[in-house]
């Protein structure tokens, strides 16, 4: 099958090393329970026992991203999740990434725009080491925090800067298009991963004041998910936990609210060295947590995901002006979330062709609703996605986090999937004629530098086998 | 530091509990009335199911000329059949939530299925139809080729993929298909048409040499009764698999650039050839490499992430080419492919390539130490239970396991064999896969500001190619 460009809406999200992880029962609320408890110092605890395999995930989500970040200062937020890896009180050094590593476990964390989360997946028992390791940052991470990590980890994100978004085709994209549908000065204008002026701005004092600002029981949930004994863990999350003191401090980030309707279209076209023609467009949708939302979700579903979508059927398929035509939703829930449309075009096709159909698909849905067969696959797609993602221990305790630190209340996470089903194709044909509008969203479109002479037929030459992606290592 | 001070009670790092057990996943092997071998696996809770069909059709059967062709075949299977028109068959397998793969590489293709088990049935039949009746309508096979053309350049432009182009073609001689690209080129793509997928299909893919994975939560189906339903009426003459040709690679000490003027980092990938999994280092070269380059802490990253902050992350790693199974006559060696992997920034270029020697050099002199292999043996063996939680890692290593002849319980052998491997052992095996005088080089970056410093590297004789 050709390949699918539907957006990686997780993949743009900074993160500190690639690591792969994901999957259990139906994705409703069936056979998934969770109970939510809070430590004396404001820690919520959310803990989801099952036995099905003995791994045990732990998933720690602060209430800060790149929203939080002042000008002249992007990029911090992420920088200082680099820096929650390089050693903390009692923990010396690479000592996070070795400790669990050496009991079998898996780890990482990823900044966004509004929150910023580590988590360990373990082998169930060795649970209490991985509670141990993130009460120990939490609460001394200032006590091993120095100028030789900040300028290292420094340097390693300006490189994780320059390998996934400065040295490969349409790299730049998402924060261009970010640029444009949020204005100047609003806090989801600049994505996480930040400029490299502002990564070579950060002071030692900064990351200081950024964790005493952000980095406490009370701005954080953490959630434990898989093969647990839910009253053994409670005791150890206050064991390790219950003795770190809240700030109740936190400066709330800055209004994220728009209008419901970006007005007019704002578009940049570039000319570069890519590949492919390419069309990308960001919609302003709701914001998550609405009905809206979940109807846009399952309206970019019906239009732009899978391999029989209506933009696919009608630009790959039919048209056959693109290669790929992919549109899904990037949720946010302190601004407007993002309608993220992505198109290459194929061999001499043209963006205002591409465009054209584009829109006329769009403005259909907005006036003839799916039908009963879409609507179908637009729900099969949907209950799949929900089932992979809480397929594993490590992506329940993540949903667990994200509904708790959003919305106040975990349960949401195994009710998610019903929200979905529940919008009707009414509301699909509402949503569609209210917000896929070209007055409603950011343009950025790539067209090729005119081909210079026989480099292009040189490297096709040049091509060789596949081998060596680099994944880790897997006996 | 007083101004950090804390506050927080500490206590001391806390002992493991008592391991609970885990196996990998032992599977049931059966069989068809038509042929088709069967392996199926239950895994409680998992309710998306995973389905892998191998098939027989190893690149090395695609007619001369026609690389590429075995992609556009499998490709071609999902787009429209005897019953359905290509955009009626993917609405079809969507609404039962399900997603279709199809990959065809070196050792052999493989189409991939993974759906929610309540439609397991339903999905099934639809990959049944695909691979007994496809259509291979003239247009649709026009409409691939028109695609694969189109994703040449983007593939291309990737460094990353463009490094490992590279070092194929440097590895092997110009007349073994593993020098050349998976998917194929422009030129060979081009030639591919609808009567030549026809035939290939028909001569090489048929239940009689096919096998099919099976792994998910198969509580309340009838697994027997939806696979003879099912995958069961595909049908098609008996046949023996192809055999596999011998493997020559050139691995003496010399450096690529392909030239990418203008680039911020530089792609490093670093390689030679290897055995394949049938050698009973396999164990001890999979130790040896992560402890060289297999994660963060690793010997690499502690170096060029971790103190000089050249990059975002190097990687070591195998990945299998050939593997013929051993015994059959007339068999070649297996073979794959060992490197390293990572990118710098362009400036670091030189004195990333100088540290990198430095590590292969003290990991010769010095060897592993007991400590960085106990530690890579519990986290190889203790992450197997966290890696294999869904169906599809499973399936994918069982049909790994068909495709390269190794036995059922490979997997399983293998992490009862990692902590049985030495120090020494491990040491051994992994530097005499990274010789550091007999590596090839493939840099792919900006030659006007690393050429000088690559020249003073010492890696062999430089070449540059434009990129």
């Amino acid at each position: 099958m050709p390949t699918v460009a539907v957006p990686h809406l997780r993949a743009i999200e900074g993160t500190c090393t690639p690591v792969g992880h994901a999957a259990i029962q139906r994705a409703g609320s069936g056979g998934l329970r969770a109970t939510e408890h809070r430590l004396g110092n404001g820690l919520r605890l959310v803990l989801s026992e099952d036995h099905l395999t003995p791994v045990a995930a732990v998933c720690l989500w602060y209430d800060v991203g790149s929203r939080q970040e002042v000008s002249g200062r992007t990029g911090l937020a992420h920088l200082f999740e680099h820096l929650m890896f390089q050693g903390s009180a009692q923990v010396k050094g690479n000592g996070h990434f070795e400790l669990v590593q050496g009991a079998g476990g898996s780890l990482n964390g990823s900044t966004s725009f509004e929150r910023t989360n580590y988590y360990e997946t373990m082998p169930a028992h060795q649970l209490e080491l991985a509670l141990w390791l993130e009460a120990d940052r939490m609460g001394s991470l200032l006590a091993a925090l120095d100028e030789e990590s900040l300028q290292n980890q420094r340097d390693v994100v300006k490189n994780e800067r320059r390998q996934r978004y400065d040295n490969v085709p349409y790299g730049t994209a998402f924060e261009r298009l970010t640029a444009l549908a949020y204005p100047e000065g609003h806090p989801y204008h600049h994505t996480p991963i930040g400029s490299m002026a502002d990564l070579d701005a950060v002071t030692l004092d900064d990351a200081r004041a950024f964790f005493r600002a952000n980095y406490a029981p009370d701005n954080a949930v953490l959630a434990v998910a898989g093969d647990i004994d839910p009253e053994q863990t409670r005791r150890w999350a206050e064991k390790y936990f219950g003795s770190i003191p809240s700030h109740g401090g936190k400066v709330p980030p800055r209004d994220g609210t728009l209008p419901g309707i970006i007005g007019a279209e704002l578009r940049v076209e570039i000319q570069e060295e890519v590949p492919a023609r390419a069309l990308m467009a960001a919609y302003r949708m709701p914001r998550d947590g609405t009905r809206e939302c979940d109807a846009a979700d399952v309206a970019l579903t019906v239009l732009g995901d899978g391999l029989s979508s209506r933009l696919y059927n009608r630009l790959v398929r039919r048209d056959r002006t693109a290669i790929s035509a992919g549109f899904g939703l990037l949720r946010l829930a302190g601004a407007p979330s993002l309608g993220w449309l992505d198109v290459k075009a194929s061999g001499d096709a043209g963006i205002p062709e591409i465009g054209a159909a584009v829109d006329e698909e769009l403005a259909r849905l907005g006036v003839q609703a799916p039908t009963a067969e879409e609507m179908e696959r637009a729900q099969a797609l949907l209950e799949r996605g929900w089932l992979d993602r809480l397929s594993t221990a490590a992506g329940r305790a993540d949903a667990l986090c994200r509904y708790t630190v959003l919305f106040g209340d975990p349960q949401l996470a195994f009710t998610a999937i019903d929200r979905l089903l529940d919008i009707t194709a009414g509301e699909i044909q509402a949503i569609a004629a209210a917000r896929l509008r070209p007055g409603n969203r950011a343009v950025l479109v790539y067209d090729r530098v005119p081909a210079v002479g026989t480099a292009a037929g040189q490297a096709s030459q040049a091509a060789a086998g596949e081998n060596g992606q680099p994944e880790g290592a897997r006996p | 530091m007083t101004d950090a001070a804390v506050t927080m009670d500490f206590h001391p790092q806390p002992a493991p509990g008592q391991p609970r057990p885990w196996a990998f996943p032992t599977p049931e092997r059966g069989g068809l009335g038509n042929g088709l071998a069967t392996l199926r696996c239950h895994r409680p809770g998992q309710q998306v199911v995973a389905v892998e069909i191998c098939l027989s059709v190893p690149l090395d059967v695609e007619p001369d000329g026609l690389d590429g062709i075995a992609t556009v075949m499998v490709d071609a299977l999902s787009e429209g059949t005897a019953q359905h028109t290509a955009e009626e068959f993917a609405a079809e397998l969507e609404r039962c939530g399900a997603t279709l793969r199809a990959h065809a590489d070196y050792l052999g293709a493989r189409v991939s299925l993974e759906v929610p088990v309540s439609r397991l049935a339903r999905a099934l039949a639809l990959l049944a139809e695909a691979l007994r009746a496809p259509a291979f309508a003239a247009s649709e096979i026009d409409r691939l080729v028109r695609n694969r053309l189109d994703e040449i350049p983007l593939e291309l432009a990737n460094p990353a993929r463009r490094a490992a182009r590279q070092l194929s073609r440097e590895l092997f001689p110009a007349s073994s298909r593993l020098s050349r690209p998976r998917k194929g080129s422009e030129d060979t793509v081009a030639r591919i048409d609808a009567a030549a997928v026809r035939a290939l299909y028909q001569a090489h893919v048929r239940p009689a040499t096919a096998t099919a994975v099976i792994v998910g939560d198969l509580t309340g189906t009838d697994l027997d009764a939806v696979l003879a339903g099912t995958l069961g009426g595909w049908t098609g003459a008996a046949a023996e698999p192809p055999p596999t040709p011998p493997v020559t690679a050139d691995d003496t000490g010399r450096v690529v650039i392909v030239d990418r003027p203008g680039a911020v980092q530089t792609q490093l990938l670093i390689g030679r050839t290897g055995p394949d999994r049938h050698d009973r280092v396999w164990p001890a070269l999979v130790l040896g490499t992560y402890c060289l380059g297999g994660t963060l802490t690793s010997r690499l990253d502690r170096v060029l992430r971790e103190e000089k902050g050249y990059t975002y992350g190097v990687r070591a790693f195998e990945q299998v080419l050939r593997s013929p199974a051993p015994g059959a006559p007339d068999t070649a060696a297996g073979a794959s492919v060992l490197a390293i992997s990572g990118s710098v920034d362009t400036a670091s270029t030189g004195p990333a390539l100088n540290d990198l020697r430095a590590v292969l050099h003290t990991l010769a002199a010095d060897g592993l130490t007991q400590a960085e292999r106990d530690t890579a043996v519990q986290n190889l063996v203790g992450v197997a239970p966290l890696e294999y939680e869904r169906a599809a890692p499973v399936a994918n290593t069982l049909a790994d396991q068909v495709e390269q002849h190794l036995p059922d319980d490979y997997q399983a052998q293998l992490y009862a064999r990692l902590p049985g491997t030495g120090t020494a052992e491990a040491t051994a095996t992994v530097v005499a896969a990274f010789p550091e005088n007999r590596l090839v080089t493939i840099l792919v970056g900006d030659a006007s500001q690393i050429e000088g410093p690559v020249q003073a590297a010492g890696l062999g004789d430089v070449g540059v190619v434009p990129g």
